[in-house]
């Protein structure tokens, strides 16, 4: 109970934290429509519950998703559609500053995870790309390799060409890049060699799901480089979501 | 007619001291006189134009908070668990969800029966695990407290993998959860969840499938 008030406390001091960071002024609308209506709950399911008519002011809160959480001129406080809150407008006429969802042809960053099969183990992926071009980008690969005989930490960075980056439910890619892995054994024998460095090349697809949602599909081969003068080659394979920026 | 003199003197001493103290580098004030036949000039007003800078609307689509309950090691007994949750919210219909957290077993029931024989040292008890999720909120709704109070809710499924480490062993886990989620205010929310943690086990000598449910009660704050 103890461990639960603190906790509370701390969310508490977290929020107000965040509330005092955000102290500014909030935009305010004007209402062009006929009227703005108001949700009880930031979904498409939750009834109206008040609205606002054309002309009045609605100050914009927050947002959380499509949803925007406002307030009437009255004080009553609702969630409003993105869709409806683009058409309003600022008081000197201009459109209403609504930020557009990142272009996926030309978005810049991508952060997500995925499943995948490394070298016959099951692989956990996670990674970040930052798109130092519209087809050209830069990304650093974290994932875990789990199998019956070891585990592996697989560390990559590398770059990402996207041959038709306008294509947009599927697009190939190709990469390189380098790397760095780390055996942990489960049953002995131990590696002779437990920490290699790595390169690889790749081949993929990447495709649109919705908003700011997308898929990531690849297959790479890695050689590995050792000191054993044998030639060590892995394949992987991995499939993921991710969120683009 | 003394005093008049004084004050005449004291008066222009005063006007000839302020004339020092406004003595500077200002010119002497021209005074000219505009020539009535040249063009009338255009006087260009030296006024910057005022920056409006229009406020931005927060996103508040991060999700962060801690949960504790009771996690069923399969063959080790009911065991408290916490653990913390990161999610991402990207459509009103799908998020994206992290956990980390951890426990320890108690003992097996072949522990119990021959209280001679130890399955696990008391390290190799310890049970962390890490999940990466999808989730999708499948019935979002509203709950009503007496007559005057609704808080909006959700109810979830996630499904995803991640690491299970037992006994010592990293193991790939896949897991499958559902939960509620309970609005208190804006900012802070109630989670209830019941997960699964399914994962490969050789530890009595056969590999099998262990199935290790747990069901917690959280706290999130959104940002």
């Amino acid at each position: 109970m103890r461990r639960l008030l603190g906790l509370i406390l701390l969310l508490q001091t977290l929020h107000l934290g965040v509330a005092e960071a955000a102290k500014r002024p909030l935009l305010q609308l004007v209402v062009t429509a006929p009227f703005l209506e108001m949700h009880s709950g930031p979904g498409r399911g939750y009834p109206v519950v008040y609205v606002i008519g054309r002309d009045e002011v609605v100050t914009v809160l927050f947002s959380r998703t499509d949803w925007y959480k406002v307030r009437a001129p009255h004080g009553a406080e609702g969630w409003a559609r993105r869709e409806d809150l683009a058409i309003t407008k600022l008081a000197d006429g201009e459109p209403a500053p609504i930020p557009p969802y990142p272009d996926f042809a030309s978005h810049r960053w991508e952060v997500g995870a995925g499943y995948g099969v490394y070298n016959r183990q099951n692989l956990v992926t996670a990674y970040a790309d930052f798109g130092l071009t519209d087809s050209i980008d830069i990304e650093a690969v974290l994932q875990q390799a789990l199998g019956t005989l070891d585990n592996r930490v697989v560390a990559t960075i590398g770059l990402r060409h996207t041959f038709i980056p306008e294509w947009k439910w599927f697009s190939p890619t190709a990469g390189l890049g380098t790397g760095y892995q780390h055996i942990v054994d489960k049953v002995p024998p131990a590696p002779l060699e437990s920490n290699n460095e790595m390169a690889y090349v790749s081949l993929g697809a990447r495709g649109f799901i919705t908003r700011r949602f997308m898929w990531r599909a690849d297959w790479r081969h890695y050689v590995v480089f050792n000191n054993l003068n044998v030639y060590e080659d892995l394949e992987e394979w991995k499939v993921g979501f991710a969120v683009f920026f | 007619m003394e005093s008049r003199l004084c004050s005449i003197l004291l008066a222009a001493a005063l006007l000839s001291g302020c004339g020092w103290f406004h003595r500077g580098d200002k010119k002497p004030v021209q005074v000219s006189v505009e020539d009535p036949g040249a063009e009338p000039t255009i006087v260009e007003p030296q006024v910057t134009r005022r920056e409006v800078k229009t406020p931005r609307i927060k996103a508040k689509d991060f999700e962060v908070g801690a949960y504790f309950g009771a996690l069923s090691i399969e063959d080790f007994g009911t065991n408290p668990v916490y653990g913390v949750r990161a999610a991402y919210h990207v459509t009103e219909d799908f998020f994206l969800e992290g956990f980390l957290a951890r426990s320890k077993a108690g003992q097996s029931s072949l522990e119990e029966v021959f209280p001679a024989i130890t399955v696990l040292s008391n390290s190799g008890r310890q049970f962390t695990y890490y999940d990466l999720d999808v989730g999708y909120n499948i019935l979002p709704g509203e709950v009503f407290l007496g007559r005057g109070r609704a808080f909006n809710t959700a109810l979830y499924v996630t499904a995803g993998m991640g690491d299970v480490k037992f006994a010592q062993q990293d193991q790939f886990a896949l897991n499958f959860g559902v939960g509620t989620r309970i609005l208190i205010t804006d900012w802070l929310a109630l989670h209830l969840d019941v997960r699964d943690h399914v994962f490969e086990s050789s530890l009595f000598g056969v590999d099998k499938n262990v199935h290790n449910i747990e069901g917690t009660l959280g706290l999130t704050t959104f940002f």
